[in-house]
């Protein structure tokens, strides 16, 4: 009993030194379960599992930061998270919840940035005091950055009607070059995918620029030995398709629908997302050709 | 059965095929060509444009819209309308230079003071601009609008001397922009607009002209501090088709494309300057400053430069001399009509 009861003393002591509630030790706890969740979503090759079990994940991690709100992996895995539901499930049938689910991956990953010293909040900064804020940022504030700067551009992306929003545009390119001069392998490349469509979305009029699209689309498919099919499905939904380029627009997205289910087991859910996404736009081929 | 029972039946067949009720069953695909990207007030303006013509045509006229400038800039767009890949699009001043090169006396620079006297003159020049598109080839469904053209700097401007002494970009081969600059003594930089927001960065130049809306979009704001609250002109636009296509549309569809495609123009002005508007908002948060207020005009100097850009158009043929007093009159006529609405310092309230 006495030995119980030193035991709860001392549990007591480390709690409170530690500055921590019950709810954040237990988060904290399970964090590895949630490294492995992650894990196994990212493996994932059913689709229709993924998109039912999503949003369950996505609110134990809401609940799980309400009692640790400070943790940084659990604000990115939550970014991630709605980044990956918004785009692989929902963007395509209803955009505007999409919108409004980017919007709350990019608070998620504002935070995150924040925890690594870099306070941002491009709607509320004039461009210059942006730029220097973003320039003070170092190689652990990357993830935040790419995260913030992803799910804002696709926040613009479904938003192009407002001029507010097209402004930010430029805040994300800010962002996610300095990602780029930071670690260009971050998530798979990620930097080179986003300026991919930047430049190849566009007309070169609007700031396109078709060769400089095709170096990063071609760096980032080298980064990932040419196996995550996200690089083939956006260089065709994007470069191809403002390039009024048939040919490569259809036997990119075909390589994608074709691709081996274990091509990239490791990223096999994004492979599937990209596979059905692609599936969808070669029924507006001719629409769009 | 005979020869004769044959070619009879084989006739009548014929006939039948060329009469009213299989007309009416006949399609036509209106390929469309905009720099709009998609997502875009403009571009979903076109789009509803394009399913009102689907319905109300009874699906006999489809639109296959290009936006985000997939079919290339404005030259490229009229390059294929002129070879009949394309059947018609959404342009700007360099396009409806090419319809109709007088329609551009909408653009000379400092020459409206509000938007009322733009609509003004508008509405009574149209008539011309749509005989002038029709003459060249090219039929005219609807008006609409870029915006109020203003100065973006790196410096800021207070007058026209002050623009004297910067680097200022110039669409390259646009007359009207030549125009202006001649008349104000200007020494422009000429680069095509691929190149500007490069040339802003790397101090080629340190001054553009746009519309709000435009300098969001294209990011030129980001590289400059100053923007002009008095405009420099106003960018015009409209939505054309090839008389070629036009033609050989059975009339209720022509009166079809030519009744939405107006009201379509009305809804793109509307768009356009709401947007602009919510523009300076954008650019006031963003930390631009805003210069060259009314009263810093030399009004005197504004007017000479407006008429000397008109002369040397009206000598180059661009703008002939008709167009320009008329025009000049229409104004004229505006102004004096509403300075008699203006209530005098004696009038009792």
């Amino acid at each position: 009993m006495t030995l119980l009861r030193h035991y709860l003393y001392g549990l007591l002591i480390l709690l409170l030194l530690a500055g921590c509630s019950t709810g954040k030790m237990v988060v904290r706890g399970s964090q590895s379960i949630m490294d492995s969740s992650l894990e196994t979503m990212n493996r994932e090759t059913d689709l229709e599992l993924a998109r039912q079990a999503m949003p369950a994940n996505l609110k134990l991690l809401e609940g799980m930061l309400i009692e640790d709100p400070g943790n940084t992996e659990l604000r990115l895995y939550a970014a991630q998270g709605f980044y990956g539901y918004a785009f692989g499930f929902i963007e395509l049938e209803d955009p505007l919840r999409a919108a409004q689910l980017y919007r709350r991956c990019y608070d998620h990953a504002r935070i995150a940035l924040a925890r690594t010293g870099v306070k941002l909040d491009p709607e509320h900064s004039t461009t210059a005091d942006f730029e220097a804020a973003v320039s003070q940022a170092g190689k652990r504030a990357v993830p935040g950055l790419f995260w913030t700067a992803s799910c804002l551009s696709n926040w613009i992306n479904l938003n192009r009607d407002s001029p507010a929003s097209i402004a930010e545009l430029s805040s994300a390119a800010v962002m996610m070059q300095r990602v780029l001069d930071l670690d260009e392998t971050f998530y798979h490349g990620g930097a080179h995918m986003f300026f991919g469509v930047y430049y190849g979305g566009r007309s070169p009029l609007f700031g396109g620029n078709f060769e400089r699209a095709g170096y990063h689309f071609r760096r980032a498919a080298e980064i990932n030995n040419d196996r995550l099919l996200l690089v083939d499905l956006l260089y065709a939904e994007y470069l191809a398709r403002q390039q009024l380029d048939q040919p490569a627009f259809h036997s990119r997205l075909t390589r994608v629908i074709e691709a081996p289910v274990d091509l990239y087991p490791e990223m096999a859910l994004v492979n599937e997302i990209a596979r059905e996404r692609a599936a969808r736009l070669l029924e507006h081929e001719n629409d769009w050709f | 059965m005979s020869l004769r029972r044959l070619f009879v039946l084989f006739m009548c067949a014929a006939l039948l095929s060329a009469s009213p009720a299989s007309w009416a069953k006949r399609t036509w695909q209106l390929k469309f060509a905009t720099l709009a990207p998609a997502g875009t007030a403009w571009m979903d303006l076109l789009e509803a444009w394009a399913e009102e013509v689907r319905v109300k045509s009874d699906g006999r006229l489809k639109f296959k819209i290009y936006a985000g400038g997939v079919q290339g800039d404005e030259p490229d767009v009229l390059r294929k309308i002129r070879f009949g890949q394309l059947h018609g699009g959404a342009f700007t001043g360099y396009g409806i230079g090419h319809f109709y090169s007088p329609a551009r006396a909408l653009e000379l620079p400092f020459l409206f003071n509000s938007l009322d006297e733009i609509d003004y003159v508008r509405e009574r020049f149209m008539p011309d601009v749509e005989q002038g598109y029709r003459d060249n080839g090219y039929e005219l469904l609807g008006w609409m609008e870029v915006g109020l053209v203003r100065f973006f700097s790196k410096n800021p401007l207070y007058s026209v001397d002050d623009l004297r002494r910067q680097r200022i970009w110039q669409w390259q081969g646009d007359p009207m922009g030549q125009a202006f600059f001649d008349a104000s003594g200007i020494r422009p930089v000429p680069l095509s607009i691929i190149d500007v927001y490069t040339s802003l960065s790397t101090g080629l130049i340190d001054t553009v002209y746009g519309p709000p809306l435009g300098a969001l979009a294209l990011q030129w704001f980001s590289k400059t501090n100053y923007v002009t609250n008095v405009p420099m002109a106003n960018g015009i636009g409209s939505l054309i088709v090839s008389r070629r296509f036009f033609q050989n549309l059975p009339q209720d569809l022509q009166k079809l494309l030519k009744s939405t495609g107006k009201s379509t123009g009305e809804k793109l002005i509307t768009a356009t300057r709401r947007d602009n508007e919510a523009s300076l908002e954008v650019l006031k948060a963003k930390g631009l400053k805003f210069t060259l207020n009314e009263e810093d005009l030399d009004v005197a100097e504004l007017d000479r430069i407006s008429a000397r850009a008109g002369e040397s158009l009206m000598r180059s043929g661009y703008i002939p001399e008709p167009t320009l007093s008329a025009i000049n009159q229409w104004l004229a006529e505006y102004r004096a009509n509403n300075k008699i609405k203006e209530p005098s310092a004696g009038d009792s309230p």
